[in-house]
């Protein structure tokens, strides 16, 4: 019996061969908030492999015991569950815990004799949940280690968490030191927004309809505007921040993620390097935001103000962050793709921290009929059609349209077609991390940025940082935190006759 | 320019199907509580039928629910006809009725998920229907989980390697139907049905309770957990290291078991199988 016949018809989803999965960065935020939660949703909705492990890694003094009740604590936080549920017992059975400095081969000694202890595993994922500047350390450790590299003994991925350098020449070097020790199939760099099933559905919607296709282009879409709103401040990643920036945080990786979605030609077949080899033509093919030296990108960073009925500081007075900061806690950028199907139409993009409302959205915008046939009629009409592609928090797809308001003569109003997500198909819609975490067991790329998308992303950045160096710090607007950003972004748009939509 | 309207709230949610619960009143209490829940929290049009004695029956619209209550069985093709929708997939949840109506609903409904206590001969009549429609059945649904845990099993190869060597099918529950279809799938799958002997075994309590299948020394072993809600999960073959796990069963309510079925359109050819050799192994039965 070759492959395993009863799978024949079944409804559910492939589940991986047997792994392991190796944590660095165990007892930290991101294990604890996202990675150990997805993966007891996993084992609940039977995604995992029949012989699941995990072994957690960082330097907090922890056993075996003590990790399996972290994993408890952080499922009751984060994910609602009782204790004493079965799952996670059966679950947390199969956790094991390793301490030690990341910088120690000792610790990979101990990781190398534990992993065969495990038996039956076909293959491991180690997941880097670790600060950034620690990436290089764990990645030549595991090289030396001979855990990197492709074995006979059974497949090796690595899985890097955003962010991924903090320039061209970081990322390059990140890019080299990785490739140094692990092929470019055997690596995927997270960005969770690619885990989200709109944004997957955005491949679906476009290239598995018929309809759309032929109007998405130049002659018929006005604009397009990318918007990642957050109601947060900095919380407590200040020292993270101070040094990132709205611009390195959202725009480098997310935003330019969803650009390049809506943007890329269609692929020949839905396989990891079709889709990617497009989605990185969209950014080879953008114009470059920095033009004799000044960038066509606004920023800002908010002051004091009111979120959500609570007042709120600016970022200067937030823990942690310099009084004096420039960091820029919201951009807005306008980007222009030369290519056949794009040239002309502008793509905004803008992102920002304590903004009136968390939401993420791609709106595109067609072109008005070329005749207002009820322009006397209705003269305060029409509305262009409107494409909204909601990627969170209510993951769905709504089409604007104009339609006659009932017992008038012709007065025309728009309306909204909404699809959600959420209710359409009656069953849960799965965590990002549940999705990545799982094609990574399963070997598949395709929601995962490549080497060259995060270098061509950054070839776009890095000037514009540079730029900013440049020009003098008291340039930086202020914005009002619950407010849609400061007045300085709707200057470029005015400029095109156009305005952020108002969400 | 923007925004005349609010995008997230406004609109007519985009609906994915109409649901039409089909079946004698005593049968209808449980689907009518199912649909109410469906259609506020998944996008379907509900629709409920309850035979009675009535040409028009009296009719109950709300915006997204209609109930018929007491429609002759007879006029069931007519009511399907006029109230499905030609822009949405129609599926029938059959509660009981006719057989012989099966046939006409067919011909108007995208996919038919039978749900009947007695279900040998609405099986027999709806062998026949495969090639018309999409067929599935709630006992199947129930069996989801169970048929992807032995699936796991067989992921193992040296389990792959040993179950030409099996010969034992033991199934315990509450439901010997549900066992009978289950045998018949994996008997099927296996390629074992001329050796493998299978032994149903009634009890009360859950539709399955425990799951066995081996040959005297290698055994597999699916065992519902006293909570009802977890399977416990023990193989043990030759060469591989003998492997206990618990695993959720995932919510079986009905609700749960529909909106599975409703996320699928296609023909379930692993099903149509099973029903065959079902049938065809009862077929000195009336
Ligand atoms: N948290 C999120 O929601 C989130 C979202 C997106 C991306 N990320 C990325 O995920 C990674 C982890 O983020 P996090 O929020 O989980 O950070 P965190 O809470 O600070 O956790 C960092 C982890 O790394 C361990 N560690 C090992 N060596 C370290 C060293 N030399 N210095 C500092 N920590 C060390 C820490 O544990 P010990 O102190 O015990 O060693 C801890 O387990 C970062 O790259 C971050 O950018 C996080």
């Amino acid at each position: 019996m070759a492959g395993n016949p009863l799978n024949d018809g079944l409804r559910i989803e492939p589940t991986p061969g047997n792994a392991t999965l190796v944590i660095f960065g165990a007892s930290g935020d991101l294990t604890r908030r996202k990675l150990l939660p997805a993966l007891y949703r996993l084992s609940r909705g039977h995604r995992l492999p029949a012989r699941f492990s995990a072994i957690g890694i960082a330097r907090t003094n922890m056993d075996d015991e003590g990790f399996r009740k972290q994993f408890r604590d952080s499922l009751r936080e984060f994910a609602g569950v009782e204790p004493g549920d079965d799952i996670a017992r059966s679950l947390a059975a199969h956790l094991y815990y390793l301490s030690g400095e990341l910088d120690d081969p000792a610790v990979y000694q101990r990781l190398t004799a534990r992993l065969q202890e495990i038996d039956g595993a076909d293959g491991v994922l180690f997941y880097l949940a670790i600060p950034p500047s620690v990436y290089g350390t764990v990645i030549r450790q595991l090289g030396a280690a001979g855990l990197g590299g492709r074995t006979s003994e059974g497949w090796r991925r690595i899985i890097v968490e955003k962010p991924f350098g903090t320039d061209l020449t970081t990322a390059r070097a990140l890019n080299a030191e990785v490739h140094r020790h692990f092929e470019e199939e055997q690596v995927f760099r997270i960005d969770h927004f690619l885990g989200k099933e709109t944004v997957q559905n955005l491949l679906v919607f476009r290239f598995a309809n018929g309809m759309f296709e032929p109007i998405w282009n130049r002659r018929y879409i006005d604009h397009v505007q990318i918007t990642g709103a957050e109601t947060v401040g900095v919380e407590r990643r200040a020292a993270y921040y101070e040094g990132a920036g709205a611009l390195r945080d959202m725009v480098q990786n997310h935003l330019m993620q969803l650009m390049t979605l809506v943007a890329m030609e269609p692929p020949i077949a839905f396989t990891a390097e079709s889709v990617r080899d497009r989605k990185i033509d969209v950014l080879l093919s953008a114009q470059p935001l920095v033009n004799n030296g000044r960038p066509n990108v606004v920023r800002a960073q908010y002051a004091a103000g009111w979120v959500a009925g609570s007042e709120v500081p600016g970022y200067c007075r937030e823990p942690g962050v310099n009084g004096s900061s420039t960091t820029e806690t919201y951009v807005a950028l306008r980007m222009q793709l030369d290519s056949w199907r794009w040239a002309g139409v502008p793509f905004y993009l803008r992102t920002g921290k304590r903004l009136p409302k968390r939401t993420t959205e791609i709106a595109i915008q067609f072109k008005q009929p070329p005749l207002q046939v009820f322009k006397a009629a209705s003269p305060s009409s029409v509305s262009p059609n409107l494409l909204v592609i909601n990627v969170q928090p209510d993951e769905g797809i709504s089409l604007r349209f104009e339609a006659k308001v009932p017992a008038t003569r012709m007065q025309l109003a728009p309306v909204m077609m909404n699809f959600r997500y959420g209710t359409a198909f009656g069953g849960p819609v799965p965590e990002a991390y549940e999705t990545l975490l799982l094609d990574a067991m399963l070997g598949d790329p395709t929601l995962f940025a490549r080497h060259d998308f995060v270098e061509a992303s950054w070839t776009l950045i890095t000037p514009v940082h540079e730029a900013w160096r440049a020009e003098a710090a008291a340039a930086l607007p202020q914005y009002e935190a619950g407010e849609w950003g400061p007045k300085e972004a709707d200057a470029p748009m005015a400029a095109d006759g156009r305005r952020w939509r108002t969400l | 320019m923007e925004n005349a309207v609010n995008d997230a709230g406004a609109g007519a949610q985009a609906l994915t199907a109409t649901v039409i619960a089909v079946g004698p009143p005593g049968r209808l209490d449980d689907p009518a509580a199912t649909l109410g829940q469906l259609t506020s929290t998944a996008a379907i049009r509900g629709i409920l039928i309850r035979y009675g004695t009535h040409a028009e029956p009296p009719t109950r619209t709300s915006e997204r629910f209609v109930t018929l209550d007491g429609l002759r069985p007879e006029y069931i093709n007519n009511a399907v006809a006029a109230l499905r929708l030609s822009s949405l997939p129609s599926i029938v949840w059959w509660r009981g009725g006719d057989e012989a109506d099966l046939e006409g609903l067919a011909a108007l409904a995208d996919r038919i998920i039978l749900d009947v206590e007695e279900p040998l001969p609405v099986w027999r009549a709806a062998v026949p229907l495969v090639e018309r429609t999409s067929l599935g059945d709630l006992r199947w649904t129930r069996l989801t989980r169970w048929r992807a845990l032995m699936a796991h099993f067989f992921d193992i190869a040296e389990v792959r390697a040993a179950a030409p060597l099996f010969h034992r099918l033991d199934i315990t529950g509450a439901d010997l139907p549900a066992a009978g279809l289950f045998a018949a799938w994996l008997t099927g799958a296996l390629q074992t049905s001329e050796r493998m002997h299978v032994d149903l075994q009634r009890t009360t309590g859950a539709p399955i309770q425990r799951i066995r299948v081996g040959n005297g020394r290698e055994e597999l072993m699916l065992e519902l957990a006293p909570n009802g809600t977890c399977v416990h999960t023990a193989a043990h073959v030759e060469g591989h290291a003998r492997a206990h796990r618990t695993v959720s069963l995932g919510d079986q309510s009905t609700t749960a078991l529909l909106a599975e079925e409703l996320r699928i359109r296609s023909r379930d050819a692993a099903f149509e199988a099973a029903l065959r050799r079902v049938v065809e192994a009862r077929s000195d039965e009336t």
